[in-house]
């Protein structure tokens, strides 16, 4: 039985579907097999990450409404073995599809996978409550900024109110600069807020843009800062002891100039 | 309480610190389902009604609220300046 895994975030562009997509993708370089559930019905964006949305024949609501099989649903990606994407529907549908219903496909789908991870809209509303109704844990995705973390505490209240368990985070566009400069949270202000596990840092990497452009997630990009952020996640949901390095590593005279410059 | 102490020294408190303040504050009022507004108007009635038996400067009136476990704990602060300021002496 695979595990069923909500990524959230409440604010939208903190990065939800990115990480999605180079999440499900590293699990599948990892040799797991996953399948992305786009969740976010009427505004559906997934499939253009995974550079698949020219491959959309079928959707959940098709299930939903019985025009096809679960399994003929799937789209499978041909960069890497084990990896399939269930498209939302681009019509917007949103009440026409209820959470018993999503969580009906979500259960479906883990009987034949590792991971189900399912990528939920933006919000607190109905979208976000089909996107919960199947899910056993939650990845909470934010940014370190003042609006991304209010929104991620109440997508977080939310969760444990629906009683799923474990709740991770995942801090996403870290800047070590902004943070030396005492102009950004660092991961304890977040943790400290927010009261979830980190399961990892991704820090700001610009490469992030052009592979959305091309549609190729960018942990296929081996070198990027990024893709080894999402690599290093992949391997701890799998269970691997995998240490978050110190991003904020510096050299002996910006040690010394922090010295005088540090927060009390 | 480290901002005040920083404008002490004339040093501008760093963003991420006041960041951090304001949202300590913000995710305390959104669990508490306290809603903001009910605080601010609940702050000027009080206000209104002590400010018939002392006087006190409305900038130094100040209310917070804490997480205490499961339960929140609402602080009002109202500093008048010792009895001479109290009204009919």
């Amino acid at each position: 039985m695979g595990k069923v895994i909500v990524v959230t975030s409440g604010k939208g562009g903190v990065g939800k579907t990115t990480s999605a997509a180079n999440l499900g993708t590293a699990l599948a370089i990892l040799g797991k097999t996953v399948v992305l559930v786009d969740a976010d019905i009427g505004l559906r964006n997934l499939d253009v990450v995974l550079g698949l949305e020219n491959r959309i024949v079928y959707t959940s609501m098709d299930v939903i409404d019985k025009q096809c099989e679960l399994s003929r649903a799937l789209i499978r990606d041909r960069r890497t073995d084990g990896l399939t994407l269930l498209a939302a529907s681009q019509k917007n549908y949103k009440h026409h599809m209820q959470p018993a219903q999503m969580k009906a496909i979500c259960d479906k789908l883990r009987s034949t996978h590792d991971y189900v991870l399912v990528d939920s809209p933006a919000g607190i509303e109905h979208g976000f409550r089909n996107a919960r109704a199947g899910a056993d844990e939650a990845i909470v995705v934010t940014t370190p900024d003042v609006s991304a973390i209010r929104d991620g505490d109440r997508i977080i209240g939310e969760l444990q109110h629906a009683r799923i368990s474990p709740i991770n985070l995942v801090l996403n566009r870290f800047s070590p600069e902004l943070i030396r400069r005492g102009n950004m949270l660092d991961q304890e202000d977040v943790i400290d807020l927010l009261g979830i596990a980190l399961l990892g840092i991704v820090p700001e990497d610009t490469g992030v843009i052009a592979s959305t452009n091309r549609g190729i997630p960018l942990v296929y990009d081996e070198t990027s800062t990024g893709a080894q952020a999402y690599m290093r996640i992949a391997r701890r949901l799998i269970g691997q002891q995998v240490p978050i390095p110190d991003f904020e590593q510096k050299g002996l005279l910006t040690n010394i100039m922090n010295w005088f410059t540090r927060k009390s | 309480m480290s901002i005040s102490i920083r404008h002490l020294f004339g040093r501008k408190p760093k963003s991420n610190s006041i960041a951090k303040q304001r949202l300590q504050l913000v995710i305390t009022q959104d669990r508490s389902e306290i809603d903001n507004s009910t605080n601010t108007r609940l702050l000027y009635e009080l206000t209104e009604v002590l400010a018939k038996y002392y006087e006190f400067s409305m900038n130094s009136v100040q209310m917070s609220l804490k997480q205490e476990g499961n339960s929140y704990v609402l602080v009002a602060d109202f500093p008048h300046h010792g009895t001479h300021n109290l009204k009919g002496n």
